[in-house]
């Protein structure tokens, strides 16, 4: 935004204006205030960003300021769009403003589309809804919007079902119904959180650009702080169902007056980066060699040319190609990668759940091609391993103390009862985890306790190799790093080896003493994390670093202008 | 999958369904005490007159060549002769079988016609007063027999309101029996009712589950009404798991029509099994299930296809 810009949106008539806005939902058991007193406006043109962790409240604001809350909630206060209150409006009111004065763009790209009515069509039914125009005019303009929003080859792609899109390019579909009768007002509701990072900045770009063209004014709900330093002016963060700070993004993010908006940034991983204009931020990166030169070291779980294969025939695909890597006791490896990258199915090759289609794989010293299944099992009970949904990996029916004993039980039958429990308190006091926690439900405890459990599960036999897949993607950046600390600790103390699968490059570059980058199949490049992740030697690894926004929006404009002056450098190269 | 291949995958299963279908029928039948001629002949009949009666029908055969020879049969269309009516089972079959048909066909359209508006209102409606209502009235029609619901029926509205005959049509052809519609009222609802108290259930709980999808948000979030959003994107997507079931629920109404059949003395497919059954025909029997199966196997493969049209998922392998 130019100054002038700036200067007109600062005294334009806000077109969203909330006023102590309330919202209570009334569950079974109880009435639970999720949003208390929030006040804010945004202008035509431009972005207020509304940050926070889960449950603060931020996605029930932008919910309620489309009127699209759940029947069991109350809304008190107000709600402006262009001189609607949204919380008074009834049903009919609403539909007629939304989708044309205000539209929104959800969290979940796989989900937000009906799955078996064609794209264009969708589209198009936006278009008909607000304005008097033929079925086919509405088709053809359903054309252009994907054109708009980057879809290639717009006109056969309009008769596409969702499922024959990807993730990013659902998003864009989803974008281009928002924005199909120009509306003066956009939610985005963490619009790029289930995106790969080289797609979540392609969108912010798209964002960016259109809210641009037509001086639309944004609100971006978001928990990612580098997507607060890419893309807002101004910043309010909200924490407990109330707004703590509001301010232009510069003072929020680097000069932050409120107490919990100073804890959220510090628990912030910042990637490091060499070509950044000011010092590296305050933590060191994960230190190099601290357990003297690894590498003499016989590794506890090896791969060697692996290759896997899903499928027969043309509809074959090879998640794997050739892929070689190796953990060492004491040390971590970070296996990171965007989505279809095989990181995961890396990660389970090395746990023996996937046979390899070629290539070795050595577990503790030991063939597993060669292992029998008794033998198997035992090596199997020298690994732990952490998964990305604590919810899911835990079995809601068994209580904290039996899912914890559960590896026990298979393992080291020989243990009595008395013994068993002293063991599952002993690995509880080592996760932090109050003992008295044995007897409850999975379900009864936060996200990051949840985490730890499965922590405690995956530690109960004392393994040689802990395989964590995404162990904090699904936590708040806080209980991430209270999470990730646990983990270094009993590293540190228990020396086991840990393969670390994360998407997160800023996660990885301080938590793993070794990275391995994977693109479709392959390992790009490994090494040293500080090395690697500092100075990668290859295009696409320097193309996924620079797609990372950092949470410093003077630093972050700087890697914006030039990761889009390299991208139109390689398009007029590819012209020429 | 390419269309072509799938079908001819789906029909090469069909047909091995079908085989073991009449295995296992066939093995049935010969595992009954006396077997076929005792059941015939009846309780007086000497240890002579049994053997010439399994010699002339070829019952004293190894069973794989009775089998064997049963199958040949089958293929030209010969499914045997009634051992009490004294005619080839084919033809007792091709008579009533149009008239089964047009009972069946008729209770299930109209059931599901019925059903499926009414899951949606339910839904829409949901834990009020008249899903609620819907809800109870469905498991009084699905907990009754049918037995006992058609003679509620007749009481009610043939006794008591003489609106309609409490017998069904009984004409031979399917002219005479479409020439006394008033008749057919009864058969066809005591077939109907559980049909509807069954798919509404199914109908309401996806169009619940669809209610609350992302999709339906979107929608919403587009300015589209919350009728049009039933009606273009709910409705859709909730008929599918419902199509799924309808093939699984041919041998139901198949087992009702014997009831119902009964009940009105309606001469279908389901009386003649009925009197069959009692005589221990078992040519007869044997072809009835034989049909019902044919009709089960090819109702899910129709569901099945059905599917394929509405879900573009359901082609592309990825549901």
């Amino acid at each position: 935004m130019t100054a002038t810009q700036a200067s007109a949106a600062a005294t334009a008539e806000p077109i969203l204006e909330l006023d102590d806005l309330a919202v209570v939902f009334t569950t079974e058991s109880a009435r639970v205030p999720a949003v208390r007193g929030v006040s804010l406006h945004v202008r035509p043109g431009e972005t207020l960003a509304l940050v926070g962790e889960s449950g603060s409240g931020k996605s029930t604001v932008a919910l309620a300021a489309m009127g699209l809350l759940a029947g069991n909630a109350r809304v008190t206060g107000r709600a402006v769009i262009d001189g609607t209150d949204i919380v008074a409006a009834d049903e009919a009111r609403l539909a007629a403003l939304r989708g044309r004065t205000v539209s929104m763009v959800f969290q979940e790209p796989a989900t937000a589309l009906d799955p078996l009515t064609r794209i264009g069509k969708q589209i198009a039914e936006v278009i008909r809804n607000h304005r008097d125009v033929s079925a086919r005019d509405a088709a053809d303009q359903a054309v252009d919007l994907l054109r708009r929003v980057g879809i290639p080859e717009p006109e056969k792609r309009a008769a596409a079902y969702p499922f024959q899109l990807s993730g990013g390019q659902r998003q864009r579909v989803v974008i281009a119904m928002a924005i199909a009768n120009d509306p003066a007002l956009l939610i985005a509701d963490e619009p790029t959180t289930a995106l790969d990072v080289t797609v979540q900045a392609e969108i912010l770009d798209l964002l960016r650009r259109l809210a641009a063209e037509t001086g639309t004014g944004v609100l971006l709900v978001t928990h990612n702080m580098g997507v607060v330093a890419d893309f807002a002016d101004r910043v309010a963060v909200m924490y407990h169902g109330r707004i703590v700070e509001t301010g232009p993004v510069e003072d929020v993010l680097l000069r932050p007056s409120h107490d919990y908006t100073r804890r959220l940034l510090a628990a912030v991983p910042r990637l490091s980066v060499a070509e950044a204009d000011r010092p590296a931020p305050d933590r060191e990166p994960a230190p190099e060699g601290a357990s003297g030169s690894a590498t003499d070291v016989a590794p506890v779980v090896e791969l060697r040319g692996v290759s896997v294969v899903f499928g027969r025939g043309r509809r074959a695909v090879r998640a794997l190609d050739d892929v070689s890597l190796a953990v060492r006791p004491g040390e971590t490896l970070g296996l990171v990668g965007e989505s279809g990258s095989g990181k995961s199915t890396a990660a389970r090759v090395a746990l023996g759940l996937i046979t390899p289609t070629s290539g070795t794989v050595s577990l503790f010293g030991a063939d597993l091609a060669r292992t029998r299944s008794r033998a198997r099992r035992a090596l199997r009970s020298g690994i732990g391993v952490v998964l990305q949904d604590p919810v899911a990996s835990l079995d809601a029916r068994m209580t904290v103390g039996e899912c914890v004993a559960e590896p026990l039980r298979v393992h080291r039958r020989e243990l009595s009862a008395q013994d068993r429990r002293g063991r599952v308190e002993a690995v509880l006091d080592r996760v932090r985890l109050p003992r008295d926690i044995v007897r409850r439900a999975p379900g009864e405890l936060s996200g990051g306790q949840r985490q730890r459990v499965s922590l405690a599960r995956a530690l109960v036999l004392e393994p040689r190799l802990l395989v964590a897949d995404e162990p904090t993607s699904a936590l708040d950046v806080s209980v991430q790093e209270s999470v990730l600390e646990v983990i270094t600790e009993l590293q540190d103390e228990l020396g086991f080896a840990c393969l670390f699968v994360s998407h997160d490059l800023a996660v990885v570059q301080h938590f793993a003493r070794r990275v391995a980058v994977m693109r479709a199949g392959r390992i790009e490049e490994q090494g040293p994390t500080g090395t690697t992740l500092l100075h990668p030697e290859t295009g696409y690894t320097r193309r996924l670093l620079a797609a990372v926004p950092v949470p410093d929006p003077v630093v972050q404009r700087g890697r914006r202008a030039e990761r889009l002056a390299t991208l139109a450098a390689g398009r007029t190269e590819g012209e020429a | 999958m390419s269309t072509p291949s799938y079908l001819i995958r789906r029909v090469l299963q069909a047909v091995a369904v079908i085989l073991i279908v009449t295995i296992v029928v066939f093995g049935l039948l010969h595992a009954l005490p006396g077997g076929p001629a005792r059941g015939i002949l009846g309780p007086q009949a000497t240890a002579q007159q049994i053997a010439r009666f399994n010699h002339e029908q070829g019952l004293d055969k190894p069973l794989p060549v009775q089998y064997l020879y049963y199958l040949n049969q089958l293929l030209h269309g010969d499914l045997g002769t009634s051992y009490t009516l004294n005619a080839p089972v084919a033809r007792l079959i091709g008579e009533r079988l149009p008239k089964t048909l047009v009972l069946t066909v008729l209770s299930a359209v109209i059931g599901l016609l019925l059903a499926i508006p009414l899951g949606m209102w339910q839904a829409v409606r949901r834990n009020k007063p008249v899903d609620y209502v819907i809800t109870t009235l469905s498991f009084i029609a699905y907990s009754t027999p049918v037995y006992f619901l058609g003679l509620i029926l007749v009481l009610l509205f043939s006794q008591v309101l003489p609106w309609f005959p409490s017998q069904a049509p009984q004409g031979d052809t399917l002219a005479q029996v479409f020439s006394d519609p008033q008749a057919l009222v009864l058969p066809v609802v005591a077939g109907a009712a559980s049909m509807v108290a069954v798919f509404s259930r199914y109908m309401r709980a996806a169009t619940l589950e669809n209610l609350s999808e992302d999709y339906v948000r979107t929608a919403r979030a587009g300015g589209s009404r919350p009728r049009a959003i039933l009606r273009r994107h709910v409705f859709r997507n909730s008929l599918t798991p419902v199509v799924a079931m309808l093939g699984y629920y041919v041998p139901v109404l198949f087992g009702g029509a014997l009831v119902v059949e009964q009940l009105f003395n309606y001469p279908g497919m389901g009386l003649l099994f009925w009197t069959a059954a009692q005589a221990s025909d078992y040519p007869v029997l044997l072809g009835c299930v034989l049909v019902i199966a044919v009709a089960t196997v090819v109702g899910t493969l129709l569901a099945d296809i059905v599917q394929r049209i509405i879900d573009p998922r359901v082609k592309a392998g990825r549901s």
